[in-house]
């Protein structure tokens, strides 16, 4: 019975057009999140040693850390519009 | 949109003879914001402090000290005269002083008594089980005795191979032994010994059987373990017994020492002193009373007229309601709004939990942290947390408000609705989901607004949304241009923009009404647009164009960030479900497990419910909102004075 099942998938093309929808969007987010975790990291490191030395740059820190959050949003816009298109 | 509050800037002058009763003045009106002196050309010195200023800072450093020792921290305050608490200072700080240096002395002498009875008791354990009298171990003529531990075991027979004149005890279990031996074969029984790798240990000076001496020593130990315990205590009761005194006094010498080292900021000559400063002008008749009244009339108090390059140097303080307040904390974390800007607290108020209540929009959530923030709000009193908690309720009643017309409850759909692949159930039977009107890309359009079906016409939404928010940014940076560099200015700068969204909204219906001459409109709007962007802004104006789309594509986060908190919540929901009926037909023992994760989850969801909205609201007004008006920057209005607490005139 599980044999039977291989052959069938094997047999088929290995991504059908669905399949490469779901990849391609979840490719989209994947590599925003990486890109935005990247640069987040670096920000919020140097946010972190800004605010050791005046604990009132705690806000603009804040701030600079989230401004990368942008490329995941858009990541997830794509995404989504992969799907619904 | 309130400005911040209107300044008055007030300069005193008088004679040095009655600097004292000028400053005790403005310290008990608590309204004056002394601008610091810098010595210039003008031959005026700032001046040495009070005479009492070095006495006083030795006091409060002494009071500090004791205060941080006995970790006495701020509470319920008791409320003293201060005229007492100064009266008393002396007397009390010396007694205080002494009486916690005696106990702190005496208890590093008990502990270090403590250390000698464990080394004692450390010396004394080897011998234990032996339990000869240590008086027999020494005062021999002709007798060797070797104490010591050995790695192997020693036998009788061993030792009675070399002599018969010896005597040995043992104890199997730490090894030790003790061995009497006569000096003439002494050598030869050492050797052997030796070959089993024995190591001395040091006998005991005192006399007395080990089990009787372990017994005094353990005793001894308890009774110092005690006399610690009770002057600690003692410090202790210091504690409870001069905390409020202690408080009191550091507030007192706090002020004391403000007052005494004022000279310190002002201008003064050989003779008089010029003490220069700002007031909120509501408040400028009080500070020149309060003065006048003080020094019998004897300062000269005028007004001066603030010059437009002073204006950067003008304190700020708030002019808001009490509903408003809240928000001047998330202005604060920003930055304080400049003296010649709108101070966006009470467009905050409206905004923030507005797009906090977007993203969340659940009725379950809103109630939770509704309660959550009120207790947290009556248990502490701490002026820091207030604020926090009532924006987090105002946050809740947006978020009870969009819960509502989102139609969620933890993640539960409250009502039930209809698609192509059957009907999905909702929690209230009978609440059916009502189709209003079509959206973007296929979808409808529902009350309650179902997000996870309409994805793409909540982004829609969302950005829409976002363009409301960044057009209310240009408008109140067009007030603020318009105000101080004319209209033509803010149109040039802020209103352009505006202009530039209506010429691509008409380009954009023309298009897709597919009339050309309306798109040629749009696009003739739009270029005069751009070009009032480059005289107002310049060339970098017109470069910051498609951040305009970017800022305005960020606003879906709303949406996005919703999702995820949906996704949670439904999971949990899930398999907390999956796990009490696993067949659906009988509740089974997996109902405890199941109760467990749905608290866990959901407990997990809820403080991420305040963070992931809470950041992403604020990130959405700090960037996108304050970047298209707000400088900020400005100098924080902090008055010559003190709230006190502690004590009272």
């Amino acid at each position: 019975m599980v044999g039977e099942d291989l052959v069938v998938a094997a047999s088929g093309p290995i991504l059908d057009a669905a399949g490469m929808k779901a990849l391609g969007a979840a490719l989209a987010i994947t590599i925003t999140g990486l890109a935005s975790a990247w640069a987040e990291k670096e920000i919020g490191t140097a946010a972190i040693g800004a605010m050791a030395e005046n604990e009132g740059l705690f806000g603009k820190g804040l701030i600079l850390t989230v401004i990368p959050e942008t490329i995941v949003i858009f990541g997830l816009v794509a995404s989504l519009l992969i799907n619904s298109a | 949109m309130s400005r911040p509050k209107v300044m008055t800037r007030a300069v005193i002058v008088g004679h040095k003879s009655i600097l004292k009763q000028t400053i005790e003045a403005l310290y008990d009106t608590n309204l004056f914001h002394i601008e610091d002196f810098v010595e210039d050309e003008s031959g005026f010195k700032i001046d040495k402090p009070f005479e009492n200023a070095e006495d006083v800072s030795k006091k409060l450093v002494k009071i500090r000290s004791i205060a941080s020792y006995l970790g006495i921290a701020s509470n319920e305050p008791v409320v003293q005269k201060s005229g007492t608490v100064l009266r008393e200072l002396d007397s009390k700080l010396d007694e205080l002083d002494r009486g916690i240096s005696d106990k702190t002395e005496l208890i590093i002498q008990l502990e270090n008594e403590l250390k000698d009875l464990d080394s004692q008791k450390k010396e004394l354990l080897p011998f234990l089980s032996i339990n000869l009298d240590f008086d027999y171990f020494r005062g021999y003529e002709s007798i060797n005795v070797f104490a010591g531990t050995i790695k192997g075991s020693l036998e009788e027979s061993q030792v009675s191979s070399i002599t018969k004149a010896f005597e040995l005890y043992v104890d199997p279990q730490s090894k030790s032994i003790v061995l009497f031996v006569a000096k003439n074969d002494a050598d030869r029984v050492y050797e052997l010994i030796q070959g089993l790798g024995f190591r001395e240990l040091r006998v005991p000076e005192r006399g007395g059987v080990p089990s009787e001496t372990l017994r005094l020593i353990e005793q001894k130990e308890a009774e110092v373990g005690k006399k610690i315990e009770s002057t600690k205590a003692g410090i202790d009761s210091m504690k409870s017994k001069y905390a409020d005194f202690i408080l009191a006094s550091d507030e007192v010498l706090s002020i004391e020492s403000e007052k005494a080292e004022l000279p310190l900021k002002i201008a003064t000559s050989a003779n008089a002193f010029i003490i220069d400063g700002w007031t909120p002008s509501e408040d400028y008749d009080t500070v020149v009373s309060a003065v006048n009244s003080a020094t019998a009339g004897k300062a000269y108090i005028s007004k001066l007229e603030i010059e437009e390059e002073e204006e950067e140097r003008v304190p700020v303080e708030y002019n808001n309601s009490a509903v408003v307040e809240p928000m001047q904390q998330i202005m604060d974390l920003y930055s304080r709004p400049k003296y010649t800007e709108i101070d966006p607290s009470s467009v905050l108020l409206l905004t923030f939990p507005l797009i906090y209540g977007m993203i969340l929009g659940d009725i379950g959530y809103a109630i939770i942290l509704g309660v959550l923030a009120l207790a947290v709000k009556k248990a502490v009193k701490s002026e820091a947390v207030q604020p926090l908690m009532n924006i987090l309720i105002y946050c809740q009643i947006s978020t009870f408000i969009f819960g509502i017309l989102y139609g969620e409850f933890m993640g539960f759909s409250l009502a039930s609705l209809h698609t192509a692949h059957g009907t999905i159930p909702g929690l209230i039977p009978g609440w059916e989901t009502i189709t209003l009107f079509p959206g973007l890309s296929g979808e409808h359009v529902t009350f309650p607004v179902h997000r996870t079906h309409m994805i793409m016409t909540m982004i829609g939404a969302t950005v829409t949304v976002g363009l409301l928010h960044l057009n209310l940014g240009f408008l109140l940076g067009f007030s603020n241009i318009a105000r101080h560099h004319g209209f033509m200015h803010g149109l040039l700068e802020k209103g352009s923009w505006i202009i530039i969204e209506i010429g691509v909204l008409i380009a954009a219906v023309g298009i897709l009404g597919g009339n050309s001459i309306l798109t040629y409109v749009g696009a003739a709007v739009f270029v005069i647009a751009v070009l009032m962007l480059l005289k107002g802004e310049g060339i970098q104006g017109v470069v910051e164009l498609p951040s305009l789309m970017g800022n305005a594509l960020s606003y879906s986060r709303i949406i996005a960030v919703g999702l995820s908190s949906i996704y949670i919540a439904s999971t949990v929901n899930d398999i907390a479900f999956e796990m009490i009926w696993p067949d659906h037909s009988q509740i089974g023992f997996a109902a405890i497990a199941a109760i467990i994760v749905f608290i866990l989850g959901h407990g997990l969801n809820t403080v991420l419910s305040i963070i992931a909205p809470g950041l992403h609201a604020l990130r959405l007004q700090y960037v996108e909102f304050f970047g298209k008006f707000y400088s900020g920057g400005g100098i924080i209005y902090n008055p010559f004075g003190y709230i006190r607490k502690y004590t009272e005139e």
